[in-house]
């Protein structure tokens, strides 16, 4: 009997393992009816989110309107970066793509059929330590002095104002290919390649541990971070603007980009409630609960 | 009920070969994906990747020199295991021949709960403490360095070489240690001089293991290193090991860019390097003497 007990145990086990492999072969023969969004990986945790709480609020479309069928919502978020999301869209791989960047006119000129919706900013601040004396002595920076702090030109505090002392800086930035570091490339270095010296830490949120634990670091430091940490982290002002929740939504704060999601012009009952709910004051709340600027409405 | 009784033993035989089989063909399946993946990185030619000091993916035309993380796996490697090498394998001594049972029987579960703890509270714990104290000591600008990395890497392979070479000494028989106190020679040259080298061979099965361990370490180094993309020039310089790069930049490569497969060849690059350490502890430490089996 035990013999008899293990060999059947064997095949079983055997034919589990096979059976999952076929189930994941037969396609279900029923209409998709998931929406399926993806793009940036800076927007995609804030719309993952949004999609949480929308399915955990309202279960099945007919609860959301009553026109739509009774079926279980089902949102699928991916990222794949913010060319990913305006490539997907073009082919509409993808019922909404994620783009935490401005849209290029070639990419629109593709991009005929679908409508834009800017959700909100995120803005890098140029962070220090709180124990900075550069918050004294100059707390205003130009656009050119951060560029050459970034690129090595300027290596010590001293050679960045006299007053200061004369410590060398310790540049915190983000993983090169990252949308961070893209921004505050397209926006500040120009092309001018950063400094080999920087330390790329792997989060915005080590970025923000970095500046606040190293008396002479410098980073670009998500704007919603500085916000969690009053106190703990300096900001400094670029070209005599701070960047405060209305600098950066109207625009005057330079070093933000937008949160765009590329939409069919023309979306369907559930990707138009969907639509609604990220545009509505809780898809808002996500947004600034994460940090991001959310647009202003008008 | 007969059949299945006869046949029971050729159909567990069969099952088994077939799972293992299942498992060397998973090996494969890695292999095959990653450099497939890495195929056109590897284009630019096999050489210039890996001697290539520059990695700039993301340029016109893309640079994906692998020099300085190649350097930067070795040196922090290295550096962990001369760390932890000889600590490692005088408390394998210690414990082994020397100390009371009630104190290995505490030393041995502390190491065993060592090997537990998740790499990534190691470079927590590390960028913490580590990092803060070069920072405060004002010995350097910038705490995180390849010899904070070492440090790290080494109490994370401490626990692998201590066991390894305490059971390589354990399993040498009685016999040897009875013949040689016998002799009227000392227990510290009968241990250095005698029992050392009879278990030489698992021992640097061991420590070879402990090696590949430290040199895949990613979570722990990704922390400590500092990320820069400069060739470390001394031990307390900055470096971005292998798999601190990969880690670091494949969350945001666009799918099919020249970041994306050069980051594929790195991982190829990784994989061959652990393989061959690991090949290499195999065909050293097969038993040569004759080993009956149950076929």
């Amino acid at each position: 009997m035990k013999k008899l007990f293990v060999v059947l145990l064997s095949v079983i086990m055997m034919v589990i393992v096979g059976g999952c492999g076929s189930q994941t072969t037969k396609a279900p023969a029923t209409k998709d009816n998931s929406i399926k969004i993806g793009g940036s990986s800076t927007m995609a945790p804030v719309i993952a989110k949004c999609a949480d709480d929308f399915t955990e609020k309202f279960h099945t479309w007919k609860k959301v309107n009553d026109r739509l069928p009774d079926e279980p919502i089902v949102i699928f978020v991916a990222t794949g970066g913010s060319g990913f999301g305006v490539k997907s869209a073009m082919n509409n791989t993808v019922d909404m793509g994620l783009v935490s960047r401005d849209v290029k006119e070639a990419e629109k000129a593709k991009l005929t059929n679908h409508t834009l919706y800017t959700l909100g900013y995120d803005a890098l601040t140029i962070a220090v330590n709180p124990q900075n004396p550069v918050l004294t002595v100059k707390p205003d920076i130009t656009n050119d002095e951060i560029k050459k702090i970034f690129s090595g030109e300027i290596k010590t505090w001293n050679q960045l104002d006299p007053n200061l002392p004369n410590r060398p800086i310790v540049l915190a930035i983000r993983d090169l290919g990252g949308g961070a570091s893209q921004v505050f490339d397209e926006l500040i270095m120009k092309g001018t390649p950063i400094a080999k010296e920087a330390v790329q830490l792997p989060s915005m949120g080590a970025l923000a541990g970095k500046v606040m634990d190293n008396a002479d670091a410098i980073g670009y430091v998500s704007v919603g971070l500085v916000e969690q940490n009053k106190g703990k982290i300096g900001v400094l002002s670029v070209e005599g603007i701070q960047p405060t929740t209305e600098n950066i939504a109207s625009g005057k704060y330079k070093i933000a980009r937008p949160l765009i999601v590329i939409a069919k012009a023309t979306p369907d009952d559930r990707e138009q409630q969907f639509l609604n709910y990220l545009q509505s004051e809780k898809g808002v709340k996500a947004l600034s609960s994460m940090g991001f600027v959310p647009v202003q409405a008008k | 009920m007969h059949f299945i009784s006869k046949n029971a033993d050729s159909v567990i035989t069969l099952a088994s070969a077939a799972i293992a089989a299942a498992m060397a063909l998973l090996l494969l399946t890695i292999f095959t994906f990653i450099a497939q993946e890495s195929l056109p990185a590897w284009q630019q030619g096999v050489l210039a990747i890996l001697t290539g000091s520059e990695w700039q993916p993301l340029a016109e035309p893309p640079q994906l020199g692998l020099l300085i993380m190649l350097a930067s796996t070795l040196w922090s490697a290295l550096g962990a295991m001369l760390i932890a090498a000889p600590l490692g394998v005088c408390c394998a001594i210690f414990l082994a021949e020397f100390a009371p049972d009630w104190l290995t029987a505490i030393i041995k579960p502390v190491l065993t709960m060592l090997t537990g703890i998740p790499s990534v509270v190691y470079g927590f714990l590390g960028a913490a403490v580590l990092v803060r104290f070069f920072e405060i000591k004002r010995l350097l600008a910038s705490g995180e360095s390849l010899f904070c990395a070492s440090l790290v890497l080494a109490i994370m392979v401490i626990p692998y070489i201590v066991t390894g070479c305490y059971s390589a000494l354990r399993s040498i028989p009685a016999e040897y240690r009875i013949a040689v106190l016998s002799m009227g020679i000392s227990k510290p040259y009968a241990a250095i001089h005698v029992l050392l080298p009879m278990a030489r061979k698992s021992m640097i099965s061991a420590i070879s293991l402990a090696f590949g361990r430290a040199a895949g370490e990613t979570m722990a180094v990704l922390m400590l290193a500092g990320n820069t993309l400069l060739l470390p020039t001394s031990w307390f310089a900055k470096g971005e090991p292998l798999s601190a790069l990969i880690a670091l930049e494949l969350g945001s490569a666009t799918v099919g860019s020249p970041q994306y497969h050069g980051l594929f060849a790195a991982g190829l690059v990784l994989l061959a390097f652990i393989s061959v350490i690991n090949l290499t502890i195999y065909f050293s430490s097969r038993d040569s003497r004759n080993v009956a089996r149950l076929k």
